[in-house]
């Protein structure tokens, strides 16, 4: 597929909001740390499911051509692929890009590379989740909050947007408080701050967490993975060691538009406004 | 590991979302739990398995027959086992039913023109090798056209899953086993 076509139903059903803009892309399964909520029960034995650089570029392409207007890529910890900073930086001649990353890899060697993002449509969203170390790491991992809040104004002098993310249960006004003069502190300013609960799927099932989502819970952004393609990034989560499939969409995941009309006729058999009542965004 | 097809078929809860129609009025049974690990697939396969196998316009007797038939020769326990019970709610007799099974002989069984013509139609598509000219011709002077096409779209469909059921091991439902066992058919 070359031609672009912004304006066949995936453009359209985009343009006027019947489908979410953002197409997610699970780059890998492992990482460095554990979480104790993590959805894909990831972690430095997790199978790594690498979703390859050419496939992620094609994403990217034809996700453009159809009329996609944004991209996400998340994992596991992606920055265990060396090929990272670069991967990203050619997404984003398609379209804006979205990174997740845990933030605890980035010593001089991989802050000089990913200098190659400085100024582009590239955001890394970096997780969060307390203002005091101990009470972040507990869910994380040793050290954690040390590495992120050294890492964050590392990323910013570079010229490197970030944003924060913070996965909770609950979390009350003093600490949000504080959490949030920290983030501005490190040179995140609100804007760039999202809060989301912790939904009850993969390794936080194991430990009584999250909120129970449903389908009609979930954003329907197209995800796609290295199994297949499913509705949202909270979909390929991993219990047990077993893929969830509860969400599958489609195992077809190129050409793009295969499973991009399978979940626009998913969204279009719902009832109109039945998304997001637990705000998952 | 696994060697069963226990493992293959999706489970209760991790239904994929184009799979759930099918799941609408219970358990769909192994072929479509199987066939779920791919709901593109399922979305596609099976509404042409269902105007390959189910109601058409060749009557449920004469389907039921080449089903069979096409079954026991391919050696597919899973899809004998199913179609015999549907054969015989289908009208055939037990006599019938174990001679397309190959249990008797079909001359002994069966004796109307039209069915001995397409059981030797049957043998012929679901053997291996080339079909002999002879032998589309025979069948094509008791069935029309439009039959010999369909009915041989019939083999070639109970062929695949033939051999997709016998692949993945696609295990016999208690329902279908305890009726076998009151017919007397293994």
């Amino acid at each position: 597929m070359t031609a672009t076509t912004v304006d066949g139903p995936i453009g359209a059903a985009v343009a006027e909001g019947t489908l979410p803009g953002r197409v997610w892309m699970y780059a890998n399964y492992h990482c460095n740390i554990a979480c104790t909520y993590c959805l894909t029960e990831s972690g430095p034995r997790a199978e790594a499911r690498v979703l390859g650089a050419q496939a992620m570029l094609d994403v990217a392409r034809q996700a453009a051509e159809l009329g996609f207007t944004d991209l996400g890529v998340t994992g596991g910890e992606i920055f265990l692929r060396p090929e990272m900073p670069e991967l990203l930086a050619e997404m984003s001649t398609y379209l804006p890009v979205i990174a997740l990353t845990n933030a605890t890899l980035f010593a001089r060697r991989l802050l000089d590379r990913i200098e190659v993002l400085a100024g582009l449509p590239v955001a890394l969203q970096i997780s969060l989740d307390r203002p005091d170390p101990d009470t972040n790491d507990a869910m994380r991992a040793p050290d954690n909050f040390a590495k992120v809040v050294a890492a964050i104004p590392e990323l910013v002098t570079r010229g490197i947007a970030v944003r924060i993310a913070t996965t909770v249960s609950s979390i009350d006004d003093v600490e949000l408080d504080r959490l949030c003069a920290l983030h501005r502190g490190l040179g995140v300013p609100d804007t760039d701050h999202v809060i989301r609960p912790i939904v009850a799927r993969g390794r936080a099932v194991d430990h009584g967490l999250g909120v129970s989502a449903a389908v009609s819970d979930l954003p329907a952004e197209l995800t796609i993975t290295a199994d297949g393609a499913f509705w949202s990034p909270f979909g390929p989560t991993v219990h047990g060691g077993l893929l969830d499939t509860d969400l599958l969409i489609t195992r077809t995941t190129a050409p793009l538009a295969v499973p991009a009309q399978a979940l626009l006729r998913l969204v279009e058999g719902q009832p109109r406004g039945a998304d997001s009542t637990l705000g998952i965004r | 590991m696994v060697g069963g097809a226990g493992d293959l078929l999706i489970r209760p809860g991790q239904v994929p979302l184009l799979a759930r129609p099918y799941y609408a009025d219970g358990d769909p049974g192994p072929i479509v739990a199987a066939l779920a690990q791919v709901p593109e697939l399922l979305e596609t396969a099976m509404p042409f398995l269902g105007a390959a196998l189910g109601p058409s316009g060749i009557d449920w007797r004469t389907k039921e027959i080449v089903i069979v038939r096409t079954s026991a020769l391919a050696g597919c326990r899973y899809c004998v086992q199913a179609h015999s019970v549907v054969a015989l709610d289908a009208g055939l007799s037990h006599e019938e039913v174990r001679a397309l099974r190959t249990d008797i002989a079909v001359a002994d069984a069966f004796a109307e023109p039209r069915e001995l013509a397409l059981l030797e139609w049957v043998d012929v598509v679901a053997g291996t090798g080339p079909v002999p000219d002879d032998a589309r011709a025979a069948v094509r002077r008791l069935w029309a056209d439009h039959e010999v096409v369909e009915l041989t779209t019939l083999v070639g469909a109970t062929l695949l899953l033939n051999r997709f059921a016998t692949a993945l091991a696609l295990p016999t439902g208690p329902d279908t086993a305890a009726r076998l066992a009151t017919e007397g058919l293994p």
